[in-house]
């Protein structure tokens, strides 16, 4: 949709919605385990959020909010954005919560998610430019694919200021040079 | 998009940075004869014993190298003075007094190629890298306090310090907005591809044998 070659964005679509079936569906097979190849009418299933949107599109289906945007998690949101684990609840929280919130409808989804952002970016800024890596290890498992890039954006460019204000060699030595002659002694 | 994974995170890397800061201009004083050098960015010289001329940084790295001439270091590069500007900036939170960075690299040439020519090169250098961290720790308040994608506005910082933190604010910013305008981005297209799927929904013409 919004970006075709794009690893995450693909990754995100691949999140799982619930969703109802409005309409029966023959030859399909979403559980393995059922003893026809249909889908009744109202039927509960979880889909990936790139089939359901196409078939919400067609109307054959209409998509309740996922578990990660329930009541439960807004509270903790609430409570202390920053030490929520929103990588467990989705791994692409942000990009998945702007793709869902215009099929279910919600408004709230994009004010938890501007909320969530707003707190949890502090948290990573000071984090990213300060912290030793190995101490923010613990940090990083709480936080998404986009916290993460994000993240490791900062450090990687604090570290090569880092590098070139130690000043490595000036000069680098191409790598012809010293592999034809042999060494003697 | 809340971060994008694109190979190039920094448009620059530090050594790019540090080759543009090369064109800084520098006084030196020459000890040999030469005819003016005529360059695209500008003429330089003539050189003539013992009359201090202008010339860019890596002209006089290169000759000083080979012997031909004394860097004179530049006004602020004092002791006094850079003392100055670090209490400055202590005292002044959230604006920045002076580009430090340049002051930064410039100290990197000297310190490697003019030693004998700066009086308490050491001081100096370890005055630079106290504003330096001051100034760096002042970055990171100030970006703190934006939440939301008002215009941010950080004066008299210097290329180096922008380059440290491009990667980050660039995609800070990007995620900000997303969030911020839900409706701007991504629905210019779905709303078109909504009415013709609607469309497709009706019984379908059969296709022609």
């Amino acid at each position: 949709m919004a970006n075709y070659y794009n690893i995450d964005d693909i990754l995100a679509e691949e999140e799982f919605v619930p969703v109802v079936f409005h309409k029966a569906a023959n030859g399909v097979i979403i559980d393995p385990s059922s003893e026809t190849n249909s889908v009744e009418q109202g039927a509960k299933v979880e889909l990936p959020l790139w089939l359901a949107q196409e078939l919400y599109l067609r109307q054959a289906i209409s998509i309740s909010v996922p578990a990660c945007f329930n009541q439960r998690t807004r509270l903790e949101i609430q409570a202390d954005a920053a030490c929520v684990d929103l990588k467990s609840r989705s791994p692409y929280f942000y990009e998945f919560g702007c793709k869902i919130a215009p099929l279910v409808g919600d408004k709230t989804i994009e004010i938890l998610l501007l909320s969530a952002f707003k707190i949890r970016y502090k948290e990573i800024l000071t984090k990213a430019y300060t912290a030793v890596f190995t101490t923010s290890s613990k940090f990083l498992t709480l936080l998404t694919k986009e916290e993460t890039n994000l993240y490791e954006a900062a450090q990687a460019s604090m570290a090569a200021f880092k590098k070139w204000r130690m000043g490595g060699p000036r000069l680098q030595r191409a790598s012809v040079f010293g592999r034809k002659r042999k060494p003697f002694d | 998009m809340a971060g994008q994974s694109e190979p190039h995170i920094s448009l620059f890397s530090a050594e790019e940075v540090e080759f543009m800061a090369e064109d800084e201009l520098i006084e030196i004083v020459p000890n040999m004869r030469m005819a003016p050098l005529n360059f695209i960015c500008g003429d330089f010289g003539p050189f003539l014993p013992q009359i201090p001329t202008q010339v860019p940084l890596w002209l006089a790295v290169a000759l000083k190298k080979r012997g031909r001439c004394a860097i004179r270091p530049p006004q602020w590069m004092s002791v006094e003075n850079l003392t100055r500007v670090l209490e400055g900036e202590r005292e002044s939170q959230g604006s920045f007094q002076f580009n430090s960075m340049k002051a930064l690299i410039l100290c990197f040439f000297v310190d490697g190629s003019a030693r004998d020519d700066i009086p308490d090169m050491y001081m100096v250098r370890s005055l630079i890298e106290d504003i330096r961290d001051v100034r760096i720790h002042k970055v990171e308040t100030s970006l703190e306090k934006f939440s939301g994608t008002s215009a941010v506005k950080i004066p008299n910082l210097s290329a180096m310090e922008v380059n440290i933190i491009r990667p980050f604010v660039g995609r800070a910013l990007q995620a900000f907005y997303k969030h911020d305008n839900p409706e701007k981005i991504p629905d210019v297209d779905r709303a078109s591809s909504q009415q013709t799927r609607v469309a497709n929904n009706e019984p379908r013409r059969p296709l022609r044998r």
